[in-house]
Formats: C-alpha cells, sequence, structure tokens
C-alpha cells in the first residue's frame, strides 16, 4: 500500500515533466499556426492582421505566461480549447478514444488468442519441427513492419474480394457492434500480429522455464496428466511475464497507432496527435500527449499490480 | 569471451542470426566502397521500372536507378543509424543508470523521474517532435532513437546496479579503500555485460524498425540517400505496377531484423543462467 | 400560428410525395454521392481560409459575386450582370434578385458591403485583402446594385472577386461575428456536419438559386492515405474522390469500373533560386542553370509523364508556346559557355522542398540535383515538414527552393506578389527590375484584354530571360469516380463546383 501510494505520488511529477517538455518543444518547430492555416499565403497579412490572428490563436503572449495559464487552467480540469475543432480539447479527446481504447483492446485479443496456444503448444513439442516453425513464424511476424501488413491488406482485399474495412469514420460501439467490430477487424489483425509474435515468443520460452520447474515434474509423477499438469499448473505460473508484455503493449496501443490509423482512415488518438501537430493546434497536442502519458502511466501502474498478484513470492517495489 | 563466441556459434539460432548479420554488415561495407552492381545514384531515365533482370537484379525504380545497389547502400544506412543510435542510447543510459543508482537519494529520484518523463511520452512522437525542432537526416534519426532508447537502458543498468551495490564484493572493494570510480569502472561494468548484450542485440532489430518507420513518414533518412524506409515509401503508390519496388525493401528490413532478433535470442539463452541451468 | 401549421401540412405532403415518388420511381432517385478526399478542409471562414481543401468545400457552401467556368471566363453568380467604367476605376454589380441564403433571407447589396468590409478589415486577417485594396469605397444605391470606386484603374480586381474568398455573408452573420462557425452560405449545398480531419455532411440547398441538383447531398470522407482511396473507390465504398498523386492518377483508369477525370491546372512547378544569394546573385549563373535543366524529362520521370513544360504564364489565355522562351530547350553546351563567362566555377548550394507537398517534391528534387550536377553544381536536398517549409520559404531563407505555387486565372495577382517593388512577397522571390514592375502596372490599368496579353507575354520574356525562377511544368488536378457518377466538369482552378451538375445512379 505504500509503495501504491508513492507510485501515485510521481505521478503528477512525471506529468509536469512530459507537460513542459511538450510544451517547450512544440513551440521550437518552426512555423505556427497562422502558417499552418494560411501557408504561403500567409506572406500576403499585414502586421496588423498578422497580429490580429496571433491574439486569436493566443500566441501573441511570452511562452512561460502561455504555460502558467495552461497549467492553471489544468488545475480546473481544463485542457483548453482547440483552435481546429473549435472545441474543448478534451471533448475531441474522449471522441476519439473509445476507438484506440477498442483497437488496442481488439489487437491484444487477437495477439493473445494467436500468441498463448502457440506458444504453450512450441513449448510441449520443444526442439521438435513444428515447435521451429512456430518460432520462425513468431520471428518473422516481429519482423515485419506493420505499415507493410497494412498496405498489402487493403491491397489485396480490395483488389481480390472487393472489400475494404470501413474508412473515414468510426462507427462505436454502442451504435451497432458488429459494424464496429467489423471496420476494426483488419486494423486489429495489422497491429495484433506483430503482438501475436512477441505473446508466442514470450510465452514458450515461460512455459519452457516453468515446466522445466520441481512442482511440475512433482506433479507429472504424481500421475497428473499432461494435459491437465499444462493447463491447471504450468500455465498459470507462465502467465505472469505474458501479462507484463501484454500490458506493457497494451500501453503503447492506448498512445494510438500512428502509421496505422493512417493507412487505415481511422480517427483515432495517433492521427489525432499527428494532425494536431502538423496544424500546430498546441493546446490540443499538449492535451493529447498528456492523456497519452496518463494512460500509459495507470497501465504501468495496473500491469505491476497484476504482477504481484500472479506472483505473491515477488515483494512489489524490490522487483528495480 | 571466446567461450561465448563458441557457444553462440553452436546455437542454432545464434548462427543463423550471426550470417544475418554478417551477411548485412558485408553489404553495408561494399555499399560504403561503392562496389555495388550499379551506381546507386544514376539515373537511366530508359531504364524506368524495369522488372528484375540480368542486368538490374532487382529491377529499377521510378527514376530508373538499380534496386539492388540501392538497398546494399540501404542496408548500410540503416545500420549505421541503428548501431550509432543504439551506441547512443547504451552509453547515455548506463551513465545515467549507474550515475542513479551509485548517488541514490534525491539524485536517483531526479534522474529517474526524468527517465519516467521520457519513457511516458509516447516514442513515435518524442522522435517525431525532434526531428520536427531540428529537421530531418541521418544525425536527427540517430539523436531521436537514441533518446527514445535512453530510458530503458537507464532502468535496465540500474536494476542490476542496486543490487550490485549492496553485495560483498564491493563493499570489500570499498573498505580496501578503491576510489570510486575504479569500483563503478571494474566490478558493476563487468556484472552489467549480460543484460546490457542481450539489450543491445533487441534495440538493434527495432532501431532498424524505427529507422524505417521514420523513413517511411519522410522524416528519416533525405533523398538521394537510399534508405529502406524511404525506398518502401515510394514504392506504396506503384505497387500494381512495380511490385518489386515493395518486395525486396520489405523482405531486406524483414530479414535484418530478424537477423538481430535471432542474435539476441540466442545471447539470451547463452548468458542467462537460468536457461543454462536447463540446458545442463 | 396558421402559418406554422400551413409549413406542418406542406412538409407532411412534401414526405408523402417523397415517398411515394420513391416507391414508385427509384431508379431515378437522386442520391448521396461519398466522397473522398486525403486532405481535409482547416476552417470555414471564407474570407480567410485559404487551404485547397478549405477552398473545395466552401465553394460549395458559399456564392462569390462572379465565378469562373470551366474556360475561365467569368460568369455570373450572385451578380447577374457588372460593368466597368471607361476609366476602370468604377465597378458596378446588378445582383441576381432569386440569391437567398440557406435560411431563406435574400442576398442583398448590404450583404455584398458587409462583406468586403469585413475582408477589408485588419481585424478579420483575411490574406485575400491584398488582391482588394484598390477599393475605396462601396455604395448601394438600391438593394440590388452594389458599385466598387476603386482608386486606381484595377481590371483583374474583377477575377479575384470571383475567388471564394470574396464570398458573400450574410451581413447579419457578420454582425454576429459567426461567419467562421455557422457557414451560413447562398450556395448549392449546406454543411451539416463537420467533423475536422474525419468527415463532412452536406445536404442539397433546395432554394439555390443556380437551379435544381442532381445529388441529395454529400458525404466527404477524409482518407490520409490515397492508395486507401483508390482501394475504397475499387471497393465501391467511395463513389467519387479528389485525387493528389499522380502515380496514383494515372494507375485509376487501369481500374475496371473507375474513371479518371484530368483537368490541367494553373498551378506551377518551380525552382525557385534566391539571387539574393551567391552565386545566384549572377545572371549568367541563373541562365546557365536554366539551359542545363531538361523540364520534359523532369516531366517524364519525377511526375511519371503527368504535366506538361510551362512559362510562368500557365492560363491557357495568357501561355505562349514553351519552346520560345529563352533556354527552354536543354542546351549543355550553352549552359558550360554561360558557366565559363560567369567567372563562377561550379559551386554547391542547398534546395529546399516540402515532404509531400506536392507528392513528387523529392524526386523532383533528385532529378534536379542530378541534371544540374552536368554543370558542375553541387545541390544539398533539404526535406522539410510542410509548415517548417512554408515558414522558411516566407522568410526566404533559402539557396533554392523546390516549390508548386498556386496559379491565378489572372497574371497582375499570380505575380503582382512576387516581382514589383510593393510586392509582398518580395522577400521570397528577391528579384525585381523596373522592367517587370512598370509592366505589371501596366497590366493592371489595360482594359483592353488583347493588349493585355501582349503585356504580360513581354513581361514572361523578360522574366525567363533573367531566370530568378526555373518554371518547369504545370501538372493536372486529378478527381476519380465510379462507373456510376456522370456529368461531372473538372475546372483548371481546382473547383468542385462541378458536381452540382453530377448525377448517381
Amino acid at each position: 500500500m505504500n509503495y501504491l501510494a508513492q507510485r501515485l505520488l510521481t505521478f503528477p511529477l512525471i506529468l509536469l515533466g512530459v507537460s513542459v517538455l511538450v510544451f517547450v518543444s512544440i513551440r521550437m518547430i518552426p512555423g505556427s499556426q497562422i502558417t499552418a492555416m494560411l501557408g504561403t499565403e500567409a506572406g500576403m497579412l499585414t502586421a496588423a492582421q498578422r497580429e490580429a490572428l496571433a491574439a486569436y490563436f493566443g500566441i501573441d503572449q511570452p511562452v512561460w505566461t502561455q504555460y502558467f495559464r495552461w497549467l492553471a487552467g489544468l488545475f480546473q480540469g481544463d485542457l483548453g480549447v482547440s483552435t481546429i475543432y473549435a472545441r474543448p480539447v478534451l471533448n475531441v479527446i474522449l471522441e476519439r478514444f473509445p476507438l484506440t481504447l477498442q483497437l488496442a483492446l481488439m489487437s491484444m485479443t487477437i495477439a493473445l488468442c494467436i500468441g498463448l496456444p502457440l506458444g504453450v503448444f512450441a513449448a510441449t513439442r520443444n526442439e521438435r519441427p513444428s515447435d521451429l516453425i512456430v518460432r520462425i513464424l513468431a520471428m518473422l511476424g516481429q519482423s515485419t513492419p506493420n505499415f507493410v501488413i497494412g498496405i498489402l491488406l487493403i491491397y489485396f482485399l480490395s483488389v481480390f474480394f472487393g472489400i475494404v474495412p470501413a474508412m473515414g469514420t468510426f462507427t462505436p460501439l454502442t451504435v451497432d457492434p458488429l459494424a464496429s467490430f467489423g471496420q476494426l477487424f483488419w486494423p486489429a489483425v495489422t497491429l495484433g500480429f506483430a503482438f501475436a509474435a512477441s505473446v508466442t515468443r514470450i510465452s514458450r520460452s515461460a512455459m519452457l522455464d516453468v515446466l522445466s520447474d520441481d512442482y511440475i515434474r512433482t506433479a507429472r509423477s504424481k500421475g497428473a496428466s499432461s494435459m491437465s499438469v499444462i493447463w491447471r499448473h504450468a500455465l498459470p505460473n507462465a502467465l505472469i511475464p505474458v501479462v507484463t508484455l501484454s500490458g506493457v503493449e497494451f500501453g503503447y496501443l492506448l498512445g494510438g497507432a500512428v502509421i496505422v490509423e493512417q493507412i487505415f482512415a481511422l480517427p483515432g488518438l495517433g492521427r489525432l496527435v499527428l494532425d494536431a501537430i502538423t496544424q500546430r493546434d498546441y493546446a490540443l497536442v499538449q492535451g493529447t500527449v498528456l492523456f497519452i502519458a496518463f494512460n500509459f502511466l495507470i497501465v504501468n501502474l495496473l500491469v505491476d499490480l497484476a504482477y504481484a498478484a500472479l506472483d505473491p513470492r515477488i515483494r512489489i517495489g524490490g522487483r528495480k | 569471451m571466446s567461450r561465448i563466441f563458441a557457444s553462440f556459434v553452436r546455437h542454432p539460432s545464434g548462427r543463423i542470426g550471426l550470417v544475418i548479420v554478417s551477411l548485412y554488415i558485408v553489404a553495408a561495407i561494399m555499399g560504403t566502397f561503392g562496389l555495388t552492381p550499379h551506381n546507386p545514384l544514376a539515373m537511366v531515365p530508359i531504364d524506368r521500372l524495369k522488372a528484375p533482370n540480368e542486368a538490374y537484379w532487382f529491377g529499377t525504380d521510378i527514376l530508373g536507378r538499380d534496386t539492388f545497389s540501392r538497398l546494399m547502400v540501404g542496408i548500410r544506412q540503416s545500420m549505421i543509424i541503428a548501431f550509432a543510435s543504439v551506441a547512443c542510447a547504451t552509453i547515455a543510459g548506463t551513465i545515467i543508470g549507474l550515475f542513479s543508482a551509485w548517488l541514490g537519494g534525491i539524485w536517483d529520484g531526479v534522474l529517474m523521474r526524468f527517465m519516467d518523463v521520457l519513457l511516458a511520452f509516447p516514442a513515435i512522437l518524442l522522435a517525431l517532435l525532434i526531428i520536427a525542432i531540428v529537421g530531418p537526416g541521418t544525425i536527427t534519426s540517430i539523436a531521436a532513437i537514441g533518446i527514445v532508447y535512453t530510458p530503458i537502458f537507464a532502468r535496465v543498468v540500474r536494476g542490476p546496479a542496486l543490487s550490485l551495490k549492496q553485495r560483498d564484493f564491493v563493499d570489500a572493494a570499498r573498505t580496501f579503500g578503491s576510489t570510486q570510480p575504479y569500483i563503478l569502472t571494474r566490478h558493476l561494468l563487468l556484472n552489467l555485460v549480460a543484460p546490457l548484450a542481450v539489450q543491445v542485440t533487441l534495440a538493434l532489430a527495432w532501431a532498424l524498425l524505427t529507422e524505417a518507420g521514420l523513413s517511411f513518414l519522410g522524416l528519416g533518412t533525405q533523398p538521394p540517400t537510399p534508405s529502406l524506409g524511404l525506398m518502401l515509401a515510394e514504392s506504396r503508390n506503384l505497387m500494381p505496377q512495380a511490385p518489386w519496388l515493395m518486395i525486396f525493401p520489405a523482405l531486406t528490413i524483414m530479414l535484418g531484423i530478424l537477423g538481430f532478433n535471432l542474435a539476441g535470442d540466442a545471447l539470451r539463452d547463452i548468458l542467462d543462467p537460468r536457461t543454462q541451468r536447463r540446458e545442463a | 400560428m396558421t402559418k406554422t401549421m400551413t409549413r406542418t401540412f406542406l412538409s407532411g405532403l412534401a414526405v408523402a410525395t417523397a415517398l411515394s415518388t420513391a416507391a414508385f420511381a427509384a431508379p431515378v432517385e437522386a442520391a448521396t454521392l461519398r466522397m473522398a478526399w486525403s486532405q481535409d478542409a482547416t476552417g470555414l471562414d471564407p474570407h480567410t481560409q485559404t487551404a485547397f481543401s478549405s477552398l473545395r468545400l466552401l465553394e460549395l457552401i458559399y456564392e462569390p459575386l462572379v465565378r469562373l467556368d470551366a474556360e475561365l471566363n467569368v460568369v455570373p453568380a450572385i451578380a447577374s450582370s457588372w460593368e466597368f467604367s471607361e476609366d476602370a476605376q468604377t465597378l458596378t454589380f446588378t445582383l441576381d434578385p432569386a440569391a437567398t441564403f440557406s435560411n431563406g433571407e435574400q442576398v442583398t447589396a448590404a450583404d455584398v458591403k458587409a462583406s468586403f468590409e469585413r475582408i477589408l478589415n485588419e481585424a478579420t486577417a483575411a490574406a485575400a485583402r491584398s488582391n482588394f485594396l484598390s477599393i475605396e469605397s462601396i455604395d448601394t444605391p438600391d438593394e440590388a446594385t452594389v458599385v466598387f470606386n476603386l482608386s486606381t484603374p484595377d481590371v483583374p480586381i474583377l477575377v479575384a472577386m470571383a475567388g471564394i474568398n470574396a464570398a458573400i455573408a450574410p451581413a447579419s452573420e457578420i454582425e454576429a461575428g459567426s461567419v467562421g462557425t455557422t457557414a451560413l452560405g447562398s450556395g448549392p449545398f449546406v454543411l451539416d456536419t463537420w467533423e475536422p480531419n474525419s468527415r463532412e455532411v452536406l445536404t442539397a440547398n433546395p432554394d439555390w438559386a443556380g437551379g435544381e441538383l442532381g445529388i441529395d447531398g454529400i458525404n466527404i470522407s477524409v482518407l490520409p492515405d490515397e492508395t486507401a482511396i483508390l482501394a475504397s473507390l475499387r471497393a465501391g465504398q467511395t463513389d467519387f474522390a479528389l485525387i493528389n498523386d499522380p502515380l496514383v492518377a494515372t494507375m485509376v483508369p487501369n481500374e475496371a469500373g473507375l474513371e479518371l477525370n484530368r483537368a490541367p491546372g494553373l498551378a506551377y512547378n518551380v525552382l525557385q533560386l534566391n539571387p539574393n544569394r551567391e552565386p545566384m546573385d549572377n545572371v549568367l549563373v541563373r541562365q546557365a542553370m536554366s539551359c542545363a535543366i531538361d523540364r520534359q524529362s523532369i516531366i517524364d520521370t519525377a511526375l511519371a509523364g503527368e504535366g506538361a513544360v510551362t512559362g510562368p504564364l500557365t492560363m491557357p489565355a495568357f501561355a505562349q508556346d514553351p519552346s520560345s522562351l529563352f533556354c527552354y530547350e536543354q542546351d549543355l553546351d550553352r549552359a558550360r559557355e554561360l558557366m565559363a563567362e560567369s567567372g563562377v566555377d561550379g559551386f554547391t548550394a542547398t534546395v529546399i522542398a516540402a515532404t509531400g507537398e506536392p507528392p513528387y517534391a523529392a524526386l523532383e528534387a533528385q532529378v534536379l540535383q542530378a541534371q544540374l550536377a552536368e554543370i558542375g553544381i553541387t545541390l544539398n536536398i533539404e526535406m522539410m515538414e510542410l509548415n517548417v517549409y512554408v515558414d522558411t520559404w516566407l522568410q526566404g531563407d533559402f539557396d533554392m527552393a523546390v516549390a508548386q505555387n498556386g496559379g491565378r486565372p489572372d497574371p497582375y495577382p499570380m505575380y503582382n506578389r512576387y516581382f514589383t517593388n510593393d510586392g509582398n512577397l518580395l522577400n521570397v522571390s528577391n528579384y525585381v527590375d523596373d522592367t517587370l514592375d512598370s509592366l505589371m502596372r501596366e497590366g493592371q490599368a489595360e482594359t483592353d484584354p488583347e493588349r493585355r496579353v501582349e503585356i504580360f507575354q513581354e513581361f514572361e520574356n523578360h522574366l525567363v530571360e533573367q531566370s530568378p525562377w526555373l518554371w518547369l511544368s504545370t501538372s493536372f488536378s486529378y478527381t476519380a469516380q465510379r462507373e456510376n457518377v456522370s456529368g461531372f466538369v473538372p475546372s483548371p482552378t481546382g473547383t468542385l463546383f462541378g458536381l452540382t451538375e453530377v448525377t448517381v445512379e
């Protein structure tokens, strides 16, 4: 409990660091909202017009004034207003988040459903041909850039089957569950591919570790069937590294999958922040990055707690 | 050391990994010294978009440049960025991790919280922001990938360093009057070689993938220098007409990452005491 | 009370009619066009937006006084007729009495006056203001007449008024300060929904003065990846799409069931030299570069053959045969002679280009690099994110720049900004001389169309010979459609106004 409190106390500190970093770096990039909106036509503005625009975008103040004003708003739960969407940043983020969350969950489900059985299977066939095949496949899966998979998927689906996943807008789960799943299926496969490969590899090696442990040998010698040994005794222990890996990977996915969202035209968090950077929507970049970092911290904390729950031998906090 | 190398060669995936990585290094060296079948930058307009043939083994691109030669130079580019960025991350991460563990207290807190900040910052966005500020290029890619990976190395080093710090032999060394830097380098670093080596090979595979991704977005290597990711990006709209332009760079990236992953796995098996016990 | 009842009754009747028509005449029923583009609009204020997609969207919602047809002739829009005075200092418009905003209110002279006053007000920050500086005062003798009094003879102002940046917005909205948010115009469509970077929903405006539309509405999706747009067309998920990348466009005709519309555009690809920096300050060096490049070869390779060699004047009414321009055929011998004469013995320079804008920018830069290497010039290519590029470009902080600059239907607004003494972008071009400046002024005041062509062609010849920039090519603007879409007329301005004629089966 002490550990949990300690961890939670560092969160605001880390988030503050993230906010300063994003605030300063986004403003260090050449170009501003004025050039982002007007392009080369920005050169046609008079000094007075330029000032009027800068005031409108709130970039006429010194950077630190802007930061403290933003920070003050943050403490009141106000992340500022996005100039592109003309709405509060938090609303825009929360609108995009369900897609990212669902995509991350679906990718993880696919990865676990494929990776876990394959890994366990390979472990039981240690060093036999079937094990080697699984390992090579897993290796290849981990080595394929997901943008290659995405591009090939869209191309082959449209050419040979005349279909593409719905693109451009997102149908939320609450509106039409089937359409929602259908839309995110292929993007989830794209993301789940490498993820499944990692799960396969880690579950295989974890399973091998556990199977060589004494208590499994004992269970076996006591006449437990090999199936029940694997699923009842070995798997729960082998799950620990799998949970850690999936958790960390899930944390990354919650930050949005920039390239895959771009290819499949999905309005998720990854594209939101990418577009916000391109269009120099400072408030939106700040808000989204902070949101992503917060999720990442929470997920990692949960992973550590799950880790402790699964393995009581580990005294939490002493691990690192 | 030679014992490790011997078991590395004996290890099946280690062997394959070693072959691939050596092959890539040879290709990169040949690319550096211009030992390519064609000039990778020379444009032959009449030979545009030629399918693979005897003259152009992997075909030509839209400007009439030889894909095979460009791949060789692209590999060199990827290798330079991967090795340099991981080297930066390893050095910076190790120093930060060691200082953090050694100094402890407030310094440990400050350094590691700063690492947490970098870690919590979405990796691709961090790279993207760095590149947007400095402008894309080889050096920027190295710096961006290096910075993203530094906190991971810092964590990898700090953990073992902390536990080593408590152990007897370090205390013993201290009581025998060894100076601090001496203890740091001699004892701690020696004991950190194993976890670092594994992390380095995995980071190399990751760096290759990231470099390809950044170049794919046009943020990595700049033209006309060939780069695997950039070649992929240029090929995507030509796929129906010239599939070789996508297939070969994609395979080259995959094989390279595969090589480093295999080598990393073998290294982990060899260096990890738990697996040694299993094999015995 | 009675009024409300009547309206309810009428709309009930309308629904019933619509239902019966739908039941009996399903095949001819108008449909919604599913459209896709890779870049979304960036805002809804017609006076301040300048991004390509924003203009294309707003052209469907708002109307200017006049517009340009596919041959770039000025045709009526809100104004049914117009007239210049002899001295080209007074411009009088008569408004179409049928023109109404989508809230049902008629477009009046007061709306026109308020709109132009808003553009001219510096607080609005409309970049297009620079086109209307000659407006001294606006008179509205009656509801349907607007008189612009100009401080100087200004013929090109009429073409500038045909742009959507001179759209007429309701005076009431301008007063309320809600022009950028409500999108209340008199155009063929009404904007129902806009989710930035995701989608737009437009429905047909039944009260549009321009007549009846062939479609009920347009659903626009933002698909950032053009390969995905092509896949979406192929799979029948999209009916109509804007294509930016010539490589993607060239694939469209090979697909069963898809058609490509191509229109030669007014925008031009150019290698901008910076005559403020050595050795580009030497006219002989610039001319040598102009002779050294093979413009057609750049089109054949980098642009996949999609484009045409051009001089500075891209609009058909003014353009000259490119082969008549100075050194437009590659001539390496002459280039080397000019280099020798200049006393500059090869040099190294950096050329900037924007990533993906235009899509072939990197390829173009690489071909130029290879061609200029022939006369001992070493180019380093520096690719930049679009916004960084724009910032650098506006500061004139480059040796050379690969650019695609927008074209105008008239040479005056197109080049006045770059090559005159009071041009806003003189620090980008860094080049002006007395000949260019006086010819530009002459062209602004001249009312005789033929004489104007002569003046601007002289301007063009001089500009090409001085070679501050090396004009390369024009490219096409593309739209792709499925077979079930018909009637679209593309325009050199890139406008999607042709969608008003489109039907979907």
